[in-house]
Parts: C-alpha cells; sequence; structure tokens
C-alpha cells in the first residue's frame, strides 16, 4: 500500500442524511411502551445533610409511579469514573445536586411530585472557593477531606533549584482560570427498561462499556446482565461519561415496573454537567541571556466541584505542556486538587491542558519579550525538539512509553511542531507588520502560541474486522461516535486495507452486548488506538483473502494486491479476481478477525500530537471587546484519515475555545452557592457573528507508530486558543492579561477604566 | 386546561385534545412522534426547536401548541418532496455543515425561512439571520459555506467566509 486510495478522501459523513431528515435517534428521542417520565429533585442548599424526606403527599400525585430517596436505594458508587458518587446520597455537596427522584406517567405528574417532597436538611459550611475548602479547619466535603487527590501531585525531572540558579533571568506570574461549561447541544438523557433481572439503558454516552461497568458496580449486578446502548450523540466534549442519571433511571424503572427516561434541560445540564475546572496556576521560568530555558516551575490549584469526576486526569494535564512543551533539563509541577460546593466539574475537552498552556505560553512571551527575542524566534530555539527532552529514559526498555511522559531521552515517532511554526507563520505572515485601523479606539494585535497533546495512545482498544462467504464486509467497534466522526474514519480505514470502498464497510459500533469492549471516546485517542487494532485485524483478513485469491489466480501472495475490491497480480493487472469471488472459496461462513491492543503506543517513542496557532485581534478601547479578526491554526496530527472531517475539528474546536478565551464563565456566587448563569442567555457561547477568518494547515507528517500515519486531532487544537488571543491582546494594548476569560470588564479594568 | 387544536404538519391533518399549556415543541416531540425537531435551551434562544409556522421562523419552544391552532406547521421531516433532499439539506450533506446534529434540523429550517423571504442574501445577511441558531461542536464555519452554497449566490471566496481558503490537508 505505497498509495493510498481512501484514507486520505474526504468520504461523506455516514450518519448525514439520518439527521438532517430528522430520522437519527438521539437518547431522548426514545420511547418505549408503558414508559415513565422521571425527574429529578435538586438541593437547594450547597452543603447539607439530608436529615429526612416526607414522600406522603408525593406518592399521592395521580400517575406518580415510583419515588426514590437517598434512604431507600442501595449506597453503591458509580464507579469506576465517579468512584465517589451515590446514585442518591443523604450529603448533597453542590445547589443542585441530586436529592430524590419521581417517576410518573407524565412531565407534569412527576413535576407535581417533586413539588410535594418535603426535605428536611441540615446545612454545613460551604466553599465555592478551593483556597477556603482547603484550609485546615474547613468542613469535608467527602470523608477523606477537601484534598480530591491525596498527597498532591508532584512530578518533573531534573533539578529546578538548580535550574534557576543557574538562569540570568527568572519571571513568575499567577494565572486565573474561570469555570465554563461544555453544555453540548444535546442536554443528556438516558432511558432504562428491565426485563427480569436484566437491564437494558439507552444513553447519552461517550463509552457503553463504562457505563455497563458503573451501573453494574452501582446496582450490584452482574456485568453481564447489563447492556448499554448508545444512540446517536448530541456533542460530548469530555461531558457524558458519567452514569449517576442513568443509576437513578434504572432505580426508579426498577421500583415502578415499567420504563423510565429522564432528560436534563438546558439549566440541569449547566449545573450538573460537567465544567471544565476554575483554577489558579503559578508559573515560574528561569532562562539565560541567549534564550535557552534553564527551568520551569508551575503549580496549579484547581476546583473540582462537589465531586472529582475526571479532576485527577485533569490536574495531570494541565501540567504536560510546562513539563514538555519546552526542551528543558529541569521541570516541576505539582496540582492540588480541591473538593468545593460547586457544580461538579469534569473531563471537558483537552482536560486541564488549556489552563496550563495558557500560563505557559503567556509567561513564556515576557521571558521572549525581556529577553528581546520575537516570540516565533524564541519558540523556534526552546520547542521540544523531534529527539525530545534531556535526562536519562526511566522507564524499562519494553515498556509502553505513556503519552504524557515525564522522563527525558525518549524520541518522539514524529514531532511536526517545527513545520507548524515555520508554515503557519508564513500562512499568518508573522513578520508583516500590523496596520492600524485609523479609528483611534480600535487597537489591533498579533499573538501565538505553541502547543503539545496526547498523540492518540489510550486505553485498551479492540477491533472485529469480518468478510463473509457472501463478501459482506464488517467492522465492529464499542467505540461511540461523538460527533467527531469515528463511524466514518474507521471503515474508511478498513477499506484502505482490504482495498474496497469506505461504503463496502458495514459498521456496528456503541453497543456493549454486540461490540468488543472499548474505552471512552476521549483523549483523541480513538482514531489512534482503535485505528491500531483495527488495522492489525483487516492486515489478517486480507492476508487470508490473498491466500484464497493465490490459489484462484494461481500466482503467490507475494505478488497480488487488492483495489477497487478486484484482487489482481501486480506485476499483470488483468490477471483479477472480484474480492467477492475470492471471499465465495473460503470453507467456512467467514473470516473473522478481532484484535485487542492492551496497551497502545510505543515501547521506543513518544507519540505526541503538536500545533502552533497565530491570532490577529482587534480591540475596542472604550467598550473593552475582543474581536478575533484572523486565525491560523497549524496542526501536526500525523497523516489525515479525512480533510473535511479533521476541517470539523479544528474550525469547532477553535471555535469552542473562543468562548474559553473570551466569553464564557459559569458563575457560582460565593455568598449562597448559587451558580447564577446555567443558560445560554448568559453564559456566551460564541454565535455565527463572532468566529474569526480561520486557515487550517496541516503538517505533513505520517507518523511511523500511528495506524496508516495518524495521530490524534480532536482536542489538540484546544489549548493553543487562549493563549494566542491573551498574546495579541497584549501586543494591541500593552496590557499581560493573567485571568480567562478575557471579557470586556477585564480589559476596561485593565486598562484602569472603571 | 385541556383544548382541542387542529393543526397541518407537514401536509398532515391533526386534531388533537392537548392541555392548553402544551408547548409547540412538545406536541410536535410527544404527541406527534416527530422527533426531528430538537429542545436545546427552553428559552428561544439557541435555535434547535426553529420550525416554520406558515412559512415563519419559529421558536417552537416558547410558542404554545394552542397558539398556533389553525396552522400549517413545516418541520426537519417536511423538508424533503418525494424522496428528494432541499437544497439547503443537499448543501449540508455537500460541505459537512454539521457533526454531532443537534442543531442541524434547526439551522436547516431558519435557512429556508431566510431563503423564503430573501432567494439571494448576502453572506453578512445570512450570518445576521442565523445568529440565533447556536452550535457548539462544528464552529459556523461550514455551516456558513453550506448556505452560501445552497443560495448559489456565487460569493467568491475571497470575501471573508475565509474558511476553506488554503484549509485543504496538505496530504
Amino acid at each position: 500500500m505505497t498509495t493510498l486510495s481512501v484514507v486520505g478522501q474526504s468520504v461523506t459523513r455516514r450518519d448525514l442524511p439520518e439527521k438532517l431528515t430528522g430520522q437519527a435517534k438521539y437518547s431522548a428521542d426514545l420511547k418505549l411502551p408503558g414508559m415513565l417520565y422521571g425527574h429529578i429533585l435538586r438541593s437547594p442548599h450547597p452543603h447539607a445533610n439530608i436529615v429526612s424526606i416526607d414522600t406522603g403527599a408525593a406518592a399521592q400525585v395521580p400517575g406518580v409511579l415510583a419515588i426514590i430517596t437517598p434512604f431507600d436505594v442501595p449506597r453503591r458508587p458509580v464507579a469506576p469514573i465517579a468512584a465517589d458518587t451515590l446514585p442518591l446520597d443523604t450529603r448533597v455537596r453542590f445547589v443542585g445536586d441530586e436529592v430524590a427522584a419521581v417517576a410518573a406517567v407524565d412531565d407534569d405528574a412527576a413535576r407535581r411530585a417533586l413539588s410535594l417532597l418535603r426535605v428536611e436538611y441540615e446545612t454545613l459550611p460551604f466553599y465555592t472557593d478551593a483556597d477556603a475548602a482547603l484550609a485546615p479547619d474547613a468542613v469535608p466535603i467527602h470523608p477523606g477531606g477537601n484534598l480530591a487527590i491525596n498527597p498532591p501531585l508532584s512530578i518533573g525531572r531534573g533539578d529546578v533549584a538548580q535550574g534557576f540558579a543557574e538562569a540570568d533571568l527568572v519571571m513568575e506570574e499567577t494565572y486565573q482560570i474561570a469555570c465554563h461549561s461544555a453544555t453540548p447541544m444535546e442536554p443528556r438523557a438516558a432511558l432504562a427498561s428491565w426485563e427480569g433481572d436484566n437491564l437494558t439503558v439507552w444513553k447519552s454516552t461517550r463509552g457503553v462499556h463504562v457505563d455497563q461497568a458503573a451501573l453494574a458496580q452501582a446496582l450490584d449486578l452482574p456485568v453481564n446482565r447489563v447492556q448499554i446502548i448508545g444512540p446517536f450523540l448530541g456533542g460530548g466534549f469530555g461531558n457524558k461519561d458519567e452514569s449517576r442519571m442513568a443509576a437513578i433511571a434504572a432505580l426508579l424503572s426498577q421500583r415502578a415496573g415499567q420504563p423510565v427516561r429522564i432528560e436534563f434541560s438546558r439549566e440541569d445540564e449547566f449545573i450538573a454537567g460537567r465544567t471544565r475546572h476554575a483554577g489558579r496556576i503559578h508559573l515560574k521560568v528561569g532562562a539565560k541571556r541567549d534564550g535557552t530555558i534553564t527551568a520551569i516551575q508551575g503549580t496549579s490549584t484547581l476546583n473540582t466541584g462537589a465531586y472529582a469526576a475526571s479532576g485527577a486526569g485533569v490536574a495531570r494535564r494541565a501540567g504536560q505542556g510546562i513539563i514538555y512543551l519546552y526542551h528543558c533539563p529541569n521541570v516541576r509541577y505539582e496540582s492540588y486538587l480541591a473538593y468545593t460546593n460547586c457544580p461538579s466539574a469534569g473531563s471537558y475537552r483537552a482536560l486541564g491542558a488549556p489552563q496550563g498552556h495558557f500560563a505557559l505560553e503567556t509567561l513564556m512571551e515576557r521571558i521572549a519579550e525581556e529577553l528581546g527575542m520575537d516570540s516565533l524566534e524564541f519558540r523556534l530555539k526552546n520547542r521540544v525538539p523531534p529527539e525530545g527532552q534531556p535526562g536519562p529514559r526511566l522507564s524499562p526498555p519494553e515498556q509502553i512509553i505513556d503519552s504524557q511522559p515525564i522522563e527525558g531521552g525518549i524520541p518522539f515517532s514524529s514531532n511536526g511542531l517545527e513545520e507548524c511554526l515555520t508554515r503557519g507563520a508564513a500562512a499568518f505572515g508573522w513578520a508583516t507588520p500590523l496596520t492600524q485601523p485609523a479609528d483611534p479606539t480600535k487597537r489591533r494585535g498579533k499573538g501565538m502560541s505553541m502547543m503539545i497533546y496526547r498523540g492518540g495512545p489510550g486505553s485498551t482498544s479492540a477491533a472485529t474486522v469480518s468478510v463473509a462467504k457472501s463478501g459482506r464486509i464488517s467492522l465492529r467497534s464499542g467505540l461511540m461516535d461523538v460527533g467527531e466522526g469515528a463511524t466514518t474514519v474507521l471503515p474508511q480505514m478498513t477499506a484502505e486495507i482490504l482495498g474496497v470502498n469506505d461504503t463496502d464497510v458495514e459498521t456496528v459500533f456503541g453497543d456493549s452486548a454486540t461490540t468488543p469492549e472499548a474505552p471512552i471516546t476521549a483523549g483523541s485517542t480513538a482514531t489512534f488506538s482503535t485505528g491500531s487494532a483495527l488495522v492489525r485485524a483487516a492486515a489478517e483478513v486480507r492476508r487470508q483473502l490473498l491466500e484464497l485469491a493465490a490459489d484462484g489466480l494461481e500466482a503467490p501472495v507475494m505478488e497480488l494486491d487488492i483495489r477497487d475490491g478486484q484482487v489482481f497480480v501486480q506485476a499483470d493487472p488483468e490477471r483479477s479476481m472480484a474480492l467477492t469471488d475470492v471471499a465465495a472459496r473460503m470453507d467456512g461462513d467467514a473470516i473473522t478477525e478481532e484484535v485487542t491492543i492492551e496497551v497502545p503506543g510505543s515501547a521506543d517513542y513518544i507519540v505526541n500530537s503538536f500545533g502552533a496557532h497565530f491570532a490577529e485581534v482587534e480591540v475596542d478601547t472604550d467598550t473593552g471587546r475582543v474581536r478575533v479578526v484572523r486565525y491560523v491554526a497549524a496542526q501536526d496530527s500525523g497523516r489525515i484519515m479525512n480533510p473535511r472531517m479533521a476541517l470539523n475539528q479544528v474550525e469547532g474546536a477553535i471555535s469552542q475555545m473562543l468562548g474559553f478565551a473570551l466569553s464564557e464563565e459559569l458563575v457560582t456566587d460565593g455568598p449562597t452557592g448559587v451558580t447564577l448563569n446555567g443558560s445560554y442567555l448568559e453564559h456566551k457561547s460564541p454565535t455565527i457573528m463572532d468566529y474569526p477568518d480561520l486557515q487550517v494547515i496541516f503538517a505533513d507528517t505520517v507518523d511511523p507508530v500511528g495506524p496508516l500515519g495518524a495521530k490524534g486531532l480532536g482536542e489538540v487544537p484546544c489549548p493553543g486558543v487562549a493563549p494566542a488571543i491573551a498574546n495579541a491582546v497584549y501586543d494591541a494594548l500593552g496590557l499581560r492579561l493573567t485571568e480567562l476569560p478575557i471579557t470586556p470588564d477585564r480589559v476596561i479594568r485593565g486598562l484602569g477604566g472603571a | 386546561m385541556a383544548q382541542r387544536i387542529s393543526l397541518s404538519v407537514n401536509g398532515v391533518s391533526h386534531e388533537r385534545e392537548t392541555p392548553a399549556r402544551r408547548l409547540l415543541v412538545d406536541f410536535l416531540r410527544y404527541d406527534l412522534g416527530l422527533t426531528g425537531t430538537k429542545e436545546g435551551c427552553s428559552v428561544g434562544v439557541c435555535g434547535a426547536c426553529t420550525v416554520l409556522v406558515d412559512g415563519e421562523m419559529t421558536a417552537s419552544c416558547i410558542t404554545l401548541a394552542a397558539a398556533v391552532d389553525g396552522s400549517e406547521i413545516t418541520t426537519i421531516e417536511g423538508l424533503a418532496q418525494d424522496g428528494r433532499l432541499h437544497p439547503v439539506q443537499q448543501a449540508f450533506i455537500d460541505y459537512g455543515g454539521f457533526q454531532c446534529g443537534i442543531c442541524t434540523p434547526g439551522q436547516v429550517m431558519a435557512a429556508k425561512a431566510l431563503l423564503e423571504v430573501n432567494p439571494h442574501p448576502t453572506e453578512a445577511e445570512i450570518r445576521d439571520w442565523m445568529m440565533g441558531n447556536l452550535c457548539r461542536c462544528t464552529g459556523y464555519y461550514k455551516i456558513l459555506e453550506s448556505v452560501v452554497k445552497a443560495v448559489g449566490a456565487g460569493l467568491d471566496s475571497g470575501s471573508d467566509s475565509g474558511s476553506d481558503s488554503g484549509a485543504g490537508a496538505s496530504q
């Protein structure tokens, strides 16, 4: 396969017609006979013990068939992701936390019953701020105290004290990042139905097998009695990996003896969904006069809210840029993850990387300026090179290298960072001075950033590739397509190996009963990790097909190839057989290969993705409004499997992160603990009026480890957006803003206005 | 309090007894099973629930079903005619105007409503009209391009559409 015929083409997404005609069924669109409507009572207090719940009046409401409270459901955590979360608990930890639930024949009856539940609370001191929650005398929100990772994370290499001693220049700064909400367009929903002791749940999910494990754990069921089916998913962005809502639906359904569906409202989605961690990052960098960086030290304090969810991963990923993006022998990163009484933060696209990169890429800009170096020149000098970081490799030689390495001494499988910087800069015209508008209240500036991110190796991944005697080709994967397009790209990769058209590959995805076990679609790992499994499975199926064809064509396997569904002799393409005729020669009903890769990745190389971003902004000095005028994103994600869909991912990532950079902030009121703006009206996401002229460039990388040369993409552009914009705002105004988002009021205050 | 209403939805007449407070989005989704119309915000700001009421772009999540008694409603399910997609739908396929698909019915209905009143909108007019349709995953570039292409107004790539200029993956 020296030339590719299917991979690299912008084949059409598979799910387009259903989604465009209203036929695609999402979780909230499903209905079963006798289905009841589940509703959840939410806590009015930020922190309280539930003393009692009187269900008497609520139970009298006509049409109410089940009520569950924390006093009558099993106290088993919805692990593995939510190990600190029960389906319902006698302690509530934020305003909006789940208290009890009702199932009724319609929404009105269920809401009426909720209003009649009499709950007696014993309120407790509460904390919306991480520092307050971490104070020694703070009341513990969870039994283990308010430090959600204890002892705190501390990782690094070399000796930072020595590194700072060697530096000619040391600069440090503290950065504040606000909480914002992922708020995908689809509010999540779950439909639970029992048949005897067997539970089936259709839900908004990013990983059917993880939900299956969580529900089996929470409900004390054998795993094989729980089936999870993922219908179409209306955006996840890291959310929808939790199972609490599904556990509540299952418990209600069990009690009522009828199917129960629960849907979140938009406000539920904001408050009881998962947010991006607010936090503070203190960063210190030492450099020599020639620009060489001698030490980097960062400390993050992150607010994980009422439940930790994916907080440990967020804390870790916030440090990866700090410890690995710049070539440096001495680095250290520490993180304090605090429980508070805010809505729960969790995984949100790129986890902590956007927070960490904001601090890193704005402080590095100051270092460059102080040293009198151009931003691009400084980054070209200090970017982590293809051979990796200095220092010894500590992992044993046979160990698969983590995609978030700490140690030095390991090269990257591919590293297109330099290409991203140079091609991005050229496309942007970095060297060309900007022209200022004639209007003196409008100031323009340019800024840049670079980024490093996991390149695709994820959790244990599997794929099953099968060719039936009839010639039908199928791919099975437990993955969920979260909107990013795995259900199109993975069959595309299968088709490439088997020498057929992508539409010849039938697929089954996202059903825990009929697909091999899969991880969550997360961490930009699906194309790489599941792709690695399917490439091996498809290659084995191909080998067996070629053996069958070798008999028919009377030519050795080595001399055969497959293209457009025809097996042919390479030196004499006229000697060919249709693949369907080849399949007909098999003895059994099908050739089927299932491949599981326990630890995707490489023992010799780090697999990472990279990028460089360039932004031009215009700031209105009267109103403080920042408008991004022009943007160039250069990404290294290995070979691009489907250019149009890759473009969708990058454009979507940048548009979404414009909100993080400039406008989105979920505000929980300190004095009351109430979250004030759980609505699209007041949590301001970018609209079609806000996005800049955007040019996307993909580096010409073909990763030697990645399947068909691919690396991870979906989250990779996210970390670069806020620092590129913040650096451009500095260029426009001479104002270093250390808080996100860069709202008009922060700009005006920074400029010394009221 | 129940009320008897009669509506035509995608050319089919429906007469139903429904609570007076029934929202149009719930009437479509729950009572008629037309789940193509999505509820995204419940306060009329995200555009996911957009339908046409007598040809007018309408947020069905803040419209009472009883208030549109006697009207003709068009939903996403009613756009394709005789198995042929509406040009706006076709453009969304051809130019990749979406990913997860929840905002898509509303985007398509809004674009159709625009073309009814202004068959040849400029790009600025399209942006202005589509401002109330939120998308969280595709980022508007391909949505705008799809609508521009549906218009067939021949807006050249040198305008500030920008998205595709040089955007091709270098493979």
